[in-house]
């Protein structure tokens, strides 16, 4: 059986996924970049095998996408996560419905992209140079409000009334915003109610930017954030459709397209 | 210890940029033709060994397109292009400019106020500044008053008027009368003549270069169109037109050996919007390692430099003049023009003619008039069905990571799009 993986070296995070050639997800598997991605990359990358039972025989084609995609030379090919994100998107969702638009928030940069009805990317849009309102933005919230990452989707839903507004979605200026904020008082979930806001309203004016098309797909690390999934569904007023590991999906998107390339060449 | 400090390297950012760029640009790209050498040889001696070549007359300095090289050149003096493309200058230029500005004006002021900063600059005193945009007019009395003349070349804010035209002409009769304080020689019709002919044969030259890219697979990568164009800045006009004619030589007999610089199938981009000017080369070279090639271009710095020639009908001084002047209005599709329809006109013919799969379209951050012309220019290419990529940036090297994972969608998407037609 022939094996096909999508790695996705993003800048916080390595993303893997292996698919046969029904293109059917045989396996996933995430960790941080840290210093040493190369070794991180290729320890996630044989850890995937070994937990799957997968030989290196077997795997037939590679494609390495995201911030690093360049530097895995152990892999065939390597393509944008744009073009990643778009088929690893539609490739999930595949049996109920079709994508036209993805939003993905990574952990230095948010796009969002909009699919014409083959398949292909119509348009793109990303954020400017600067991390705001992107994963790296909710690091440094949570850091701040001594919390766990993982706690601020459940926080998100304790806030009372309208949320606080947080005018900075940049890292550096929100974290003397939110202290300001704490000083005077302000409860945990006002506060996380506030950002997620913040970044719902960033993210959907990118979305906007290039056009947002029934169904509409969120993706990335922050998309496990159900606070953020809320926020971004009020300012957007449509509901997402999130899929069940949101932080594979680029990954995957290139283990799809890692099996086209080795159709194409047979 | 006097000794050891003495051999440290100079810290010299400019050079740095320039070197670095060139390195790209050179060696980050297999079979550059031979003919390439003369202007990479050219840039290096100018901008990373401090040996820029002698000018050959009086220079007078330009801040624009839009000036009458020819007026310059038939008064015995030397046109050297101003516009600036380093980083390093752009941020000494912050300097003088609200933070939300041009990087070019702000590079060309940050490069004036030093006649050490960079080639060229110790044999400028007069200076010809078009009233094109806002930033630019401004511009004039701070250049002013860092010690150089300043010719302010009155610029209408239409052209399709006749009173339009007849301003721009008086306009650039009133520069000719000028130009004798520049270069203690005056504007003879004898001279114009020998100008109009030489700039001619470098236009005819660069047209040839430009035929040769409507070929597919292209023949040449636009970071090499970028870069010769650029030379002409500074370059010895008729050491150019040979230079050019020669590369044009050697692009006709690779192509007759089935040789081409791009694959089969790169997408070919038209570069339109703001002027790449070396060393800010960052975004030909992006389109280009991500598998794309340039193949036209609607910028300031390269097409609208050379493309458009004079057309004289009667060789008397009067007439040349008319004509001189109308080559600089009528064809001109900057966008501080209050209509600018010939720009998208423009754009759907070289779209057409070259081929082109999409168009990438470059703003400097805080350069209104070509950030606010997109919108009608994006609607103009949907309805003709080409996409394009708006890329918003400066020169600053900030944004390569973000910029390269842009453009490599971009170029992918072209290629699946072409899939997609098959």
């Amino acid at each position: 059986m022939n094996v096909f993986m999508g790695i996705d070296i993003g800048s916080t995070a390595i993303k893997v996924a292996a698919v046969d050639e029904e293109r059917h997800l045989i396996g996933s598997k995430t960790g941080p970049t840290g210093s040493h991605f190369h070794r991180n990359a290729l320890d996630m990358f044989n850890g995937l095998m070994a937990e799957n039972g997968i030989n290196q025989e077997a795997v037939a084609y590679t494609v390495a996408t995201g911030y690093g995609r360049k530097l895995f030379r152990e892999a065939d090919d390597s393509i944008s996560e744009i073009t990643a994100n778009a088929a690893g998107a539609r490739e999930a969702d595949r049996t109920s419905g079709e994508v036209r638009t993805v939003i993905n928030i990574g952990g230095q940069d948010s796009k969002a992209i909009q699919i014409d009805p083959m398949g292909h990317v119509a348009n793109f849009a990303m954020n400017d140079k600067c991390a705001a309102g992107t994963g790296r933005f909710l690091d440094v919230a949570a850091r701040n409000l001594e919390i766990d990452l993982e706690e601020m989707g459940d926080y998100h839903f304790e806030a009372q009334g309208a949320p606080l507004a947080i005018n900075s979605t940049c890292a550096i200026f929100a974290e003397s915003e939110i202290i300001g904020l704490l000083a005077n008082g302000h409860g945990k979930g006002e506060i996380i109610a506030g950002i997620h806001y913040s970044i719902a309203r960033r993210t959907v004016r990118l979305a906007k930017r290039v056009g947002i098309e029934d169904r509409v797909y969120f993706d990335g690390g922050p998309a496990l954030n159900k606070g953020l999934v809320a926020a971004i569904e009020d300012e957007l007023d449509r509901e997402l459709v999130i899929p069940d590991i949101p932080q594979i999906t680029t990954a995957l998107g290139a283990a799809v397209l890692a099996q086209d390339a080795w159709v194409q060449e047979q | 210890m006097d000794a050891e400090v003495r051999k440290r390297p100079r810290l010299d950012r400019p050079r740095m940029e320039a070197k670095q760029v060139l390195d790209r640009l050179i060696d980050d790209f297999p079979d550059n033709p031979d003919a390439m050498g003369y202007f990479y040889d050219l840039f290096r001696r100018t901008y990373c060994d401090g040996q820029p070549d002698p000018l050959g007359g009086t220079a007078v300095g330009t801040l624009c397109v839009q000036v009458p090289e020819e007026v310059i050149r038939a008064a015995g003096g030397v046109p050297v292009r101003l516009c600036n493309g380093f980083h390093a200058h752009d941020q000494v230029g912050a300097e003088f400019m609200p933070a939300k500005s041009c990087s070019l004006v702000k590079a060309t002021l940050g490069v004036l106020q030093d006649k050490a900063a960079a080639p060229f600059l110790d044999a400028v005193d007069w200076i010809v500044n078009p009233t094109t945009c806002d930033q630019k007019k401004k511009a004039g009395a701070m250049i002013e008053g860092m010690g150089y003349n300043v010719h302010a070349l009155e610029m209408p804010p239409v052209k399709e008027s006749e009173e339009a035209r007849i301003y721009w002409q008086r306009s650039v009769m009133r520069f000719a009368e000028a130009v004798g304080d520049m270069t203690g020689q005056r504007v003879t019709g004898k001279g114009l003549r020998r100008a109009i002919k030489q700039v001619g044969a470098a236009q005819a030259a660069y047209r040839r270069l430009n035929a040769l890219c409507r070929i597919s697979p292209a023949p040449i990568l636009g970071k090499d169109i970028f870069l010769l164009t650029n030379a002409y800045f500074f370059d010895d006009i008729e050491r150019w037109t040979e230079a050019v004619e020669r590369l044009n030589d050697e692009l006709e007999q690779r192509r007759e050996q089935g040789f081409s610089a791009a694959q089969k199938r790169s997408p070919r981009i038209l570069f339109t919007g703001s002027p790449p000017i070396f060393p800010n080369l960052k975004l030909p070279l992006l389109i280009e390692q991500s598998g794309g090639v340039v193949v036209a271009d609607e910028t300031c710095s390269a097409n609208r430099l050379l493309y458009d020639m004079v057309a004289v009908d009667e060789w008397n001084a009067y007439d040349m003049m008319e004509a001189l002047a109308d080559r600089y209005l009528k064809p001109c599709t900057c966008p501080v023009y209050t209509r600018n329809d010939d720009r998208k006109r423009r754009l759907l013919d070289l779209a057409a003619t070259f081929g082109v799969d999409g168009v990438v379209y470059q703003a400097f951050a805080g350069c209104h008039v070509y950030e606010m012309e997109y919108r009608d220019i994006a609607d103009t290419l949907g309805q003709a069905n080409i996409p394009v990529l708006y890329v918003e940036t400066d020169y600053s090297p900030d944004d390569l990571g973000q910029l390269s994972t842009r453009v490599e969608a971009f170029v992918e998407s072209l290629k699946n799009r072409r899939k997609k037609a098959r």
